[in-house]
């Protein structure tokens, strides 16, 4: 080795002795207590970097990283610069991934619930004990005819791991497997099914596109793919044709902020809006289609004029924005959770399908481009709503969550808890004490992405295909196992149709073979005479499979015919009587935490809040207006309620959000969930009505009206002193030609 | 630069002539373009990773003890619904006529060859001169000596030093990454190559919003880019000729264009 800065980018066929323990057996390697450095292994020389090339789990957008492994641990992530999704970038988030590896609040060992179901009291039992208690109970199931009533709650799975899962629960005799996590995009999902027959969430080519009008996607911060589409967003903003972007909400999200214009439109109606920028596209001749005539009179009904008072926005401005967003081609419309969030959410992402038809983005470069690769296709039936009510009515016999927190991300009123409480036998695979887990019988604490084997297929793709490859980069930090591996060795002990269904020794084994589909298809396109330990071996070196394509435009077809039963009514329905409730409650991703999943990470509660720079804590958005005229003075601690509970957090007053709305994130309020995550701030999805859309399986999260009472003075800290530049000339801008 | 020069006093008159880091190898400078910068902070994170830096809990932010070695600063502007908010990402700006390194009383903090304003943890003695100096506030002292909850320290790059109470740290322009390029460079016997160093917020930065490389070398893309019509120094009136030049925001109107 020259020096040490030599970069390696070795996969595991490089890892000589660590290999034996990395690879098959699961548990510490013999000697593992002792320092790693006394007998180092073949791949690692002291004060050497190694980067191995794997997958961020930190999120659902499957960012290809690398990890820098020093002496055994790792020290850095930074995005894989080889890789179609994250082009060796990553977000705050995934860079915070390495410190979900070594939290001190990691599950070491294998537990057993001693108190009472929800109260965290555990007592700690071997593996050996563990997976002995889960076996029994399943084969109790399987004895008393109740295995088709076992169900399997899981963060969604479009690698190997879900087709193990899937082979085990085909295996044990059941077909309730329920994926889920707070953004699953369903109602986006489910409007491109019925509209353009697409499954899994396309490519926005944000690059190339001109004009950008997104209805309440905050893509710089937490929607969707963040990286790869922060990457995009920086191309769209250079050279001669720099990109305009509008954006639609009630409260100005960090995207919003960078956005050109800001269009608050009132809460629930941006499906109207959109629509009502539709109507004025055929209107004025703008969409030159055979079948515009068939959009005229499905359109008639949205006119600029109609709407501008349901949607609070001017008809000039409606008439504006449907003239630039047809002369600025390639132009594009993006629905994210600002349009989804209500209870009308699929007619929203139909409206804005509608919408890109009409301005030629469906499958256009600088539009919507789909992917060439099967990420799975959703069951819409299997929401959290059909579950709860199973097992409310006694109808789950065992619960298997993996990865899961519907406690934490869904209302009281789903009743998740009383559902938890009625299962007879839970197991939770988990890293972390989460607030589902706590309702486990038997806790199995499971590798992180940094310590174990996957793959995945990135949904939004990049409009080519792409599979990237999960690998261990360092030893199990505890005496943690692979979720796979669980599956396998449970599997085994359970015998029968379950241990046939799956046979590989290992779920590293499993992984390997289930890409020999892809060597085969390599092999006939590059007709290289690799053999597959050669390609594999590639294939960990470069961390996945593509084919470095650029995305190819396609035609896609939105027809009249085939939306008209999606089309919005009127505004979304909001619960309370508004004499009562006087405002809209909306509610986002905080940044860095998401769904809640990034508060355990120190780095992510330390770092400011790009809207409102609070740390450690969370917070109510009001405009200074409408608490001026409440008396409510910025950090005063105000309870929010709904007609199904309320909150309590301090007043963040914002100048951009309506004076008719206020606005939660979305993130902390744990109670359980480790030191740095607990008892922090509020957790405002307890106080939604539950409305689930039994189409698509999404629940509102924008479906109901408050009302603000003061409490006293509250304690928020926030890191901004003034936000007034007071002719400092600290932000310049230039005004664009042409 | 020409002979030896002996005293502090000469050394200090010397450095101070705006322009004499261009006899030396390197200019490092960054430069940020606000029209790409989404203000997603994956950038403070990186550097939180990449440079050891202490996360100091609830209480020691409410004092304004944050570490943030690079901040993102937010800036409002008009009332609903005509409002503005825009963000800067802001770093130790490696001023070239630096106002800290006038103050410190015993040249803790100094400018070297390459143009960076640099810190010798261990020659500190804390006396918070070079905060209260700095303009853009960018400089963090250690109050405490804070720790890491095991087993998180074992995240800990041993490139760079773990500071202890009493002394002052800022952003080093990621010194540690500039060391081993320069070092690797002098190996193979050449010049560091334009794009060769990336501090850790350039790496990430989703956007590619920040650029990083050498003013002195003429083909550089910041090269290049210190010379675009958007092109500012942050607060250049104090005349403190910093090595971060942000190119500024556009403020868009549909159809737009700019260099
Ligand atoms: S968006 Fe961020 S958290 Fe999600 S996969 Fe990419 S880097 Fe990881
Ligand atoms: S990482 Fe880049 S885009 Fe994100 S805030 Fe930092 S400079 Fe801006
Ligand atoms: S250059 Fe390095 S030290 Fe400075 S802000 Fe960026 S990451 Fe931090």
């Amino acid at each position: 080795m020259k020096r040490r800065d030599f970069l390696k980018f070795i996969g595991a066929g490089g890892l000589g002795a660590a290999a034996g323990f990395i690879f098959g057996r699961t548990g510490k390697p013999p000697g593992a207590k002792l320092m790693p450095v006394l007998i180092p292994d073949d791949n690692i020389t002291l004060g050497l970097a190694n980067y191995y090339s794997s997958l961020c789990t930190q999120c659902g957008a499957g960012c290809g990283i690398q990890a820098r492994v020093m002496d055994g641990r790792v020290k850095k992530i930074e995005g894989n610069p080889g890789h179609p999704v994250s082009k060796g970038k990553l977000c705050a988030l995934g860079q915070a991934g390495v410190q979900s590896l070594y939290n001190p609040d990691r599950i070491k060992t294998p537990l057993k619930r001693r108190g009472e179901r929800g109260t965290g009291d555990y007592v700690e039992i071997s593996w050996d004990e563990a997976l002995k208690a889960v076996t029994a109970n399943l084969a109790e199931i399987e004895k008393q005819k109740k295995a088709d009533k076992l169900f399997l709650l899981t963060s969604p799975q479009r690698g190997s791991l879900g087709g193990l899962m899937r082979g085990f629960m085909a295996g044990i005799g059941s077909a309730n497997i329920h994926e889920y996590e707070l953004s699953r995009y369903l109602n986006l999902q489910y409007a491109n099914k019925v509209s353009m027959g697409l499954d899994g969430l396309p490519y926005y080519d944000i690059a190339n596109t001109r004009y950008l009008l997104s209805f309440g996607a905050d893509f710089s911060s937490t929607w969707a793919s963040p990286v790869n589409m922060s990457y995009g967003y920086g191309q769209m903003r250079q050279g001669a044709h720099r990109g305009k972007l509008v954006q639609v909400e009630p409260r100005m999200s960090l995207t919003g902020a960078n956005a050109d214009e800001w269009v608050p439109a009132r809460p629930g109606s941006e499906a109207i809006l959109a629509l009502a920028i539709a109507h004025a596209i055929v209107e004025k001749g703008w969409y030159k289609g055979a079948d515009a005539g068939a959009w005229r009179s499905l359109l008639g009904r949205y006119s600029p004029k109609d709407v501008q008072e349901m949607t609070d926005v001017s008809t000039e401005r409606i008439y504006s924005i449907a003239k630039e967003i047809s002369s600025n081609k390639p132009s594009m419309v993006i629905g994210g959770d600002g349009l989804a969030s209500y209870d009308n959410g699929i007619s929203g992402h139909v409206a804005v399908n509608i919408l890109n038809h009409l301005i030629g983005a469906n499958g256009a470069i600088g539009g919507v481009l789909p992917n060439d690769h099967d990420s799975g296709k959703v069951d819409f039936k299997r929401g959290i709503a059909p579950f709860n009510q199973a097992a409310l009515s006694g109808n789950a016999s065992a619960l298997i969550v993996h990865n899961a927190n519907p406690a934490f991300t869904t209302p009281v009123a789903a009743k998740t808890g009383e559902a938890l409480r009625k299962i007879p036998f839970i197991v939770s695979l988990t890293s972390f004490m989460d607030e589902t887990s706590v309702y486990a019988d038997i806790i199995l604490p499971i590798h992180t992405g940094l310590e174990d084997w996957g793959d995945d297929t990135p949904s939004p793709g990049v409009g080519f295909p792409v599979r990237t490859i999960m690998q261990p980069v360092v030893t199990p930090v505890y005496d943690t196992k692979s979720a796979g591996d669980i599956f396998l060795s449970v599997a085994a002990s359970l015998g029968g149709k379950t241990a046939s269904s799956l046979k590989a020794g290992s779920f590293a084994q499993y992984v390997k073979d289930s890409w020999q589909g892809a060597y085969a298809k390599d092999r006939a396109m590059a007709s290289s005479a690799l053999t597959f330990e050669e390609f594999w071996n590639n294939l960990l070196k470069k961390g996945g499979w593509w084919t470095d394509q650029e995305p190819k435009k396609r035609s896609i077809n939105v027809s009249a015919q085939a939306v008209s039963a999606y089309l919005p009514q009127g505004q979304a329905k909001f619960d309370g009587k508004d004499t009562d409730y006087p405002l809209y409650l909306v509610l986002y991703q905080q940044h860095g935490m998401r769904d809640g999943r990034g508060a355990n990470l120190p780095w992510l509660q330390e770092l400011a809040d790009p809207t409102t720079t609070v740390v450690w804590g969370s917070w109510v958005d009001i405009n200074p207006k409408t608490a001026a005229s409440r008396g409510i003075k910025e950090g005063d601690l105000v309870t929010v309620e709904s007609p199904y509970g309320k909150v309590t957090l301090p007043a963040y007053l914002y100048p951009a959000i309506r004076p008719d709305t206020v606005g939660m994130p979305i993130g902390q309020g744990h109670s359980a969930y480790g030191r740095f995550a607990r008892s922090r701030g509020a957790n405002p999805i307890e106080i939604l009505p539950f409305k689930e859309d039994a189409r698509s399986g999404a629940y509102a999260l924008n479906s109901t009206r408050v009302r603000l009472s003061s409490n006293g003075k509250g304690n928020m800290v926030k890191i901004e002193g003034s936000t007034k530049e007071l002719g400092r000339g600290i932000i310049r801008t230039v005004s664009s030609k042409g | 630069m020409s002979g030896v020069l002996k005293t502090i006093g000469e050394r200090l008159k010397a450095f101070r002539v705006p322009g004499y880091y261009k006899k030396y190898d390197h200019y490092w400078t960054m430069v940020v373009d606000l029209d790409k910068c989404n203000g997603c902070a994956a950038c403070t994170v990186a550097c939180y990773a990449e440079n050891n830096i202490p996360v100091v809990g609830d209480d020691q932010c409410a004092k304004g003890r944050v570490f943030n070695w690079i901040r993102l600063e937010k800036y409002v502007e008009g009332e609903y619904p005509d409002v503005k908010i825009r963000h800067i990402p802001i770093m130790c700006q490696q001023c070239s006529k630096a106002p800290c390194e006038t103050g410190c009383p015993v040249y803790a903090t100094y400018h070297n060859q390459d143009g960076l304003n640099v810190q010798v943890y261990n020659r500190c003695v804390g006396t918070f001169t070079c905060a209260t100096y700095c303009p853009y506030d960018v400089r963090r002292f250690n109050w405490h000596t804070y720790t890491q909850e095991k087993p998180l320290e074992q995240q800990y790059n041993p490139d760079v030093t773990v500071r202890e109470m009493g002394v002052m740290e800022k952003c080093t322009f990621c010194i540690q990454r500039i060391r081993a390029a320069k070092d690797k460079a002098k190996d193979e016997g050449r010049k560091v190559q334009d794009g060769e160093v990336k501090p850790a917020c350039v790496q990430t930065c989703p956007t590619g919003a920040m650029i990083f490389g050498d003013l002195n070398d003429t083909g550089s893309e910041v090269y290049k880019l210190a010379s675009n019509a958007r092109t500012y120094r942050l607060l250049d009136d104090l005349n403190t000729v910093p090595s971060v030049i942000y190119l500024k925001k556009v403020s868009g109107n549909g159809g737009t264009t700019h260099g």
